[in-house]
């Protein structure tokens, strides 16, 4: 880890983005100072269009900013060159989109293995972390089955484990459970909780539904481009309450 | 960069929709084998009109002219006067074309290294009639034996022999094409006339040759050097001398020197039959312009493949470059699958261009043109094979960089932004 390990695990200051241009452009965020610590287990909450995918993108280093700085381990994104930006995606970060993306042709444990391929891991070592991971989410048994004929719940545990083959600083989660049902989003939840406690992973996930931000241990309020609230759930979630 | 993943995506890809793939490989296939085909046929017809003429043409001739005219008096005198004075209608001089000392030049060029063999012709044109058809010949007074030595006459007879022009004394071998068109056989009797009047001569036909190529056969006859002299109204005069080389490749050079030494107007085969071999660069010409054609259309269809692949992949590429795969990485999946798809087609063109060569050939097609087949000659070495191979795979990788490039260039953020 390059970073000091005092420094967050990610950092935001005075952030902005703005998407198009010209009489097109549009300002996403107006300015962001956020910091999420290492282990942190935060929950991403507000409306449709309030900059909560732009700003997981940013935090991914999947996009970089207008102006302002984000810092992941300590190191500034906007700095990079695109090849580093990769580099920090393959080491440091693992991504959960609300779709699995999973690679149709490769099965759930090549697809697990795909980032370690990229590290230049050895196929056979690669392998046996993808299958440890896999078995770890309740999968033994199904590693060479083919995306296809595992079901929904299953896909997204196949893509939750692919996420977390490079031993990422940050799991992000962008609705991670927004095509799930109760049951299977739960089971999402039970497994975050389970990598925090057990592993001190810190994890970073966007949510609609506030039952299930409720059991992270910080909630990030945005609405239009800015933080309205930021604080332990029980507390932000009865404000949010109050206000309707 | 780590390739090997890179190639396991892109076999995997190929590997997933086998019918797609198999689409686009047979596409190249097709360009690449018609462009063996047609290369191998050409090259075919080409080697086989220069075996024809090789063999049934003397390598090097000498005429009985000179190569610049002797300078004439209108030109001497234009030139005198700066131009002022200029002769029109100016009639050229009487001058009586020969090959003078035929023997001692004879001798010369048979002593030149390289000349295996070389032979003294009178040649002319003559009228020959039966009945009342006449046809103008291209007589051609020769001795038997020096003139097979030359060019393998006798081989080609297909009645009669070579030496049967001793056997009478008004003997005459036609070429197939012209009895056909005077409507005679062996054994006739036909007329000649005489050049400078006279009594037509009476011949007889004693034998009938078949070179192939089909414009010598129309017109070529054989008599014994007198006789020709006589019809031609020669006197004891030699107008051209024929030599077989050691190696006909060489003609052009020895030609050449030939020319230098005689001081006689001397052609190789090649100057005599560059109407033809010129035809055949232009053949050549048309031939790659067609099948790069067939090419082009191959590649369009790996280019729509590939475009239809990158926007089926659009989120596996932005999932890819989430987890690091960087613009190069991504292009290097889709380009290796096009250069794949190029080098199956090469392959599987390759294959096919020749299997079908050696099925064509083996069908009876018989033809009639410039030279006379039983069957398609195809020959292919191994040039024809690479420069197809070089032109299908070159237009493939032109028509996978595009989409290539542009899979590398998609923006993640985009993607996802469209689909969540």
């Amino acid at each position: 880890m390059s970073g000091a390990a005092t420094a967050p695990a990610m950092e935001t200051v005075a952030l902005k983005r703005t998407l198009g241009a010209g009489e097109n452009a549009l300002e996403i965020l107006h300015g962001l100072d956020l910091a999420i610590g290492r282990g942190e287990f935060c929950a991403i909450m507000g409306p449709s269009g309030s900059g909560k995918s732009t700003l997981m993108y940013l935090l991914g280093a999947l996009d970089r900013p207008t102006s302002g700085a984000v810092r992941i381990d300590g190191v500034d994104t906007s700095r990079l060159s695109e090849s580093a930006l990769a580099e920090v995606r393959n080491r440091k970060i693992g991504f959960v989109f609300q779709f699995h993306y999973l690679m149709p042709e490769f099965s759930a444990r090549e697809n697990v293995a795909m980032p370690l391929a990229k590290q230049g891991v050895a196929t056979r070592e690669a392998a046996a972390r993808a299958d440890e991971l896999l078995a770890l989410l309740g999968l033994a048994g199904k590693e060479r089955r083919l995306p296809a004929r595992l079901s929904g719940g299953e896909q997204q545990r196949v893509a939750i484990a692919r996420s977390l083959a490079n031993r990422p600083l940050v799991v992000l989660g962008d609705e991670p459970t927004g095509n799930l049902d109760t049951k299977n989003g739960d089971v999402v939840f039970d497994l975050f909780e389970r990598l925090v406690a057990e592993r001190g992973q810190t994890i970073v996930v966007v949510t609609h539904d506030p039952r299930l931000a409720a059991r992270t241990q910080r909630i990030i309020r945005l609405q239009d481009g800015r933080i309205v609230d930021d604080g332990p759930p029980r507390e932000v979630l009865a404000r949010a309450g109050e206000r309707g | 960069m780590r390739l090997l993943p890179l190639f396991r995506i892109a076999r995997r890809h190929l590997g997933h929709s086998p019918f797609r793939t198999a689409l686009s490989v047979v596409g190249v296939a097709i360009g690449d084998c018609f462009m063996i085909l047609l290369s191998a046929l050409m090259a075919g017809f080409e080697a086989k009109f220069v075996d024809e003429t090789v063999e049934s043409s003397p390598h090097v001739t000498v005429l009985d002219e000179f190569r610049d005219p002797p300078d004439e008096f209108a030109g001497w005198l234009s030139r005198r006067t700066g131009g002022v004075v200029s002769v029109e209608s100016a009639h050229p001089r009487e001058r009586v074309y020969r090959i003078k000392k035929p023997w001692e030049t004879l001798a010369a060029i048979e002593e030149r290294p390289g000349v295996a063999a070389a032979a003294l012709e009178v040649v002319g044109t003559s009228i020959l009639n039966f009945g009342n058809r006449e046809v103008g010949a291209a007589l051609v007074g020769i001795d038997p034996e020096a003139q097979d030595r030359v060019v393998a006459t006798d081989d080609y007879m297909t009645e009669g022999r070579l030496s049967d022009l001793h056997s009478a004394s008004g003997a005459i071998i036609l070429g197939n094409g012209l009895a056909e068109r005077l409507g005679v056989k062996r054994g006739d009797t036909i007329g000649a006339a005489l050049r400078g009047g006279g009594t037509a001569r009476a011949l007889r036909v004693v034998g009938v040759f078949k070179t192939g190529v089909v414009p010598v056969d129309a017109v070529r006859a054989y008599t014994l050097v007198g006789l020709a002299q006589q019809l031609l109204g020669l006197g004891r005069d030699v107008n051209r001398i024929v030599a077989r080389l050691d190696d006909h490749a060489e003609a052009q050079s020895v030609a050449a020197d030939l020319e230098a030494t005689v001081g006689y107007r001397t052609e190789s085969w090649q100057e005599q039959n560059e109407n033809f071999l010129s035809l055949f660069n232009i053949q050549t010409v048309i031939t790659y312009v067609v099948t790069s054609g067939i090419t082009i259309v191959a590649a369009f269809g790996i280019l729509n493949v590939l475009i239809m692949l990158v926007l089926e992949k659009l989120p596996e590429i932005a999932m890819l470059k989430s987890m690091g795969f960087t613009a190069a990485d991504v292009t290097v999946v889709f380009l290796v699958e096009g250069l794949a798809i190029g080098a199956m087609g090469v392959l599987f063109g390759s294959i096919g261009g020749y299997w079908l060569q050696q099925a064509l050939a083996s069908l009876p097609i018989p033809m009639k043109g410039l030279i006379e087949i039983e069957h398609l000659i195809f020959v292919d070495p191994p040039r024809v094979y690479l420069v197809a191979a070089g032109v299908s795979f070159a237009s493939t990788v032109f028509a996978s960089c595009v989409p290539a490039l542009r899979a590398g260039r998609l923006d993640p953020v985009v993607t996802l932004r469209g689909r969540a």
